[in-house]
């Protein structure tokens, strides 16, 4: 093969890694110098200090509302796994001569303004919304006493995610699905397995890295989500993210305290991210 | 017998289908539906057809200020994407180099942060820096932000082509440079403009970095989430919702079927 070097590596590489060595990596460090106090707001002199580290670990508050936001989001991508798995093994395994166009049909939503799809709940779940007035209109409750839980809650934060991450997930399940060795479920078949044994001791197995992928691409976005709870959580769907968001607002801020907050969760993915990958070699891109 | 399903199973499966299309393409219908509402709150039952929200939007300065911001923002942010991305891509399908898997993972790695944390991180930036926040800081963000996108459709792409086209061209004497115009660039082209259209749409609806880092002037996303805390604005709001779903739905689905066309004749 005749080696004609064309452009060198590193001049290939070298904008696209310098870019995010600037505005991202830098900015990550920057974080962590906010979160020890070498850089700070308050005007003045300042010295290293792990104060904010601290608080975190002792006072519950923040620890508290972590481990909310991450029950929430664990709900969130556990029932969109659920949903999307037997979606995609329909899409790719049932034979369906128009799979891609169907699979286009569950995904484009997703392409679609996230914005305007929290808006759309909204308006449906709000206590003038379409649910209730629809429950008012045709008798079945008094407008007097609309379901009120539906917006402004938990379960409003759970079910509108649930909606948004929906269309996403089945895309790293399909491809899982797509690429099972279907001889070997006709091996199976062979050797006397039913279908469902064939599915839980074959397909099953074998697609659980697309599965863990799938939950993870939901949860590690999900966990700081702080748009939809703001705009349909009120107060008890409050999440971790918007405390960051509060932290660094115009209100009481406290960006050490933010900082911390942001690090930790960063942290937190980057460790889940990790596992994952290590587990689950992702293919080398 | 088929192996993956039995009769009723795909029955099943494809009734469980129909139901999650219904779910996820039945609030935006609703949406269509209340923007020809006349009633300012969208309740049922429907009161009556209107073409005013429609007309207020056509009418309404700010709004047309903030679609264009974003139009200019996302054209810029996926302009540098594509640039960087296809560098990037270059290297990872075509070189072999030391640590790629570790560079692989770090270009990719603005996939799995939370974008909240990135926006604070961005803000810190330009706090740190005195830069003052603008539309162009936020072409900053959305950069990183989209540049994943862009090589995770490029590489497949490239390492999908015949090498053997780009040998012909070179043992015909082609410089690299033109090997690459007028090989290797239209084999990509369909990738190309398909990455430019995911990072494209993803900037122009992208909030949670953008609310850290925009300036006096407000892109479309976060004029839109300030809309959203005004009852009154809700059905003129609803109705950009429908023109822009609406756009961007028919976009994505005419750049998928052109390039699925396009590469086929590519192949074929």
């Amino acid at each position: 093969m005749p080696r004609r070097v064309d452009l060198r590596t590193p001049a290939l590489l070298g904008l696209p890694l310098g870019w995010l060595g600037v505005f991202f990596l830098v900015p990550i460090g920057i974080v962590g110098a906010y979160s020890v106090d070498i850089l700070s707001i308050v005007p003045g002199s300042h010295s290293l200090t792990f104060a904010g580290w601290h608080d975190l670990f002792r006072d519950p508050v923040y620890l508290r509302l972590f481990w909310k936001s991450v029950e929430m989001s664990f709900i969130v991508s556990g029932v969109v796994v659920a949903f999307a798995y037997p979606l995609a093994y329909y899409l790719a395994l049932s034979g369906t001569p128009r799979k891609y166009v169907l699979l286009l049909v569950l995904i484009a939503p997703f392409l679609t303004s996230y914005l305007l799809r929290v808006l759309a709940w909204k308006v449906i779940l709000g206590n003038q919304g379409v649910i209730n007035t629809f429950l008012f209109w045709s008798g079945l409750r008094s407008p007097d006493h609309p379901i009120s839980q539906l917006l402004y809650s938990r379960f409003a934060v759970i079910l509108v995610l649930a909606y948004i991450w929906l269309p996403f997930v089945a895309l790293p399940i399909f491809v899982s699905l797509e690429n099972l060795d279907r001889s070997l479920l006709e091996a199976a078949a062979d050797l006397g397995a039913s279908r469902w044994q064939a599915f839980l001791r074959v397909t099953l197995p074998l697609t659980t890295p697309g599965i863990v992928a799938a939950f993870l691409f939901v949860f590690i976005p999900t966990v700081g989500e702080f748009v939809t709870p703001s705009l349909v959580g009120g107060t008890t769907g409050y999440m971790y993210g918007n405390q960051i968001t509060d932290l660094f607002g115009t209100g009481f801020p406290d960006w050490r305290t933010g900082a911390v907050l942001a690090l930790f969760l960063l942290v937190v993915v980057a460790a889940l991210t990790a596992v994952f990958s290590r587990f689950n070699r992702v293919e080398a891109v | 017998m088929d192996v993956a399903l039995s009769r009723n199973g795909r029955r099943a499966l494809r009734a469980l289908f129909a139901a999650v299309v219904l779910f996820l393409y039945a609030p935006i219908v609703l949406l269509l539906v209340f923007s020809f509402n006349s009633s300012v709150l969208p309740t049922f039952p429907l009161s009556g057809f209107t073409l005013e929200w429609y007309r207020q939007f056509l009418s309404d300065g700010e709004l047309h200020g903030a679609l264009e911001a974003s139009a200019i923002v996302a054209a810029l942010s996926s302009l540098g994407a594509v640039a960087l991305g296809l560098l990037a891509s270059t290297a990872i399908a075509r070189r072999r180099f030391r640590g790629k898997a570790a560079l692989s993972a770090l270009l990719l790695s603005p996939l799995v942060i939370p974008y909240v944390v990135f926006g604070v991180s961005l803000l810190l930036l330009f706090h740190t820096l005195g830069v003052q926040r603008s539309l162009l800081t936020v072409v900053i963000g959305h950069v990183v932000i989209t540049l994943p996108y862009t090589i995770l459709v490029l590489v497949p792409r490239l390492q999908q082509i015949d090498r053997a086209l780009e040998e012909a061209a070179y043992d015909l004497g082609a410089p690299p440079r033109t090997t690459f115009l007028l090989v290797v660039l239209p084999l990509i082209a369909p990738a190309i403009v398909s990455s430019f259209l995911i990072a494209f749409t993803t900037s122009f609806d992208e909030y949670a970095v953008a609310s850290f880092v925009v300036g006096t002037r407000n892109t479309f996303p976060i004029y839109l989430y300030g809309a959203l805390r005004f009852p009154s604005r809700l059905p003129e709001v609803i109705a950009v919702a429908v023109v822009v779903l609406c756009a961007s739905l028919v976009v994505v689905i005419a750049a998928e079927a052109w390039r699925r066309v396009a590469e086929r004749r590519l192949v074929g």
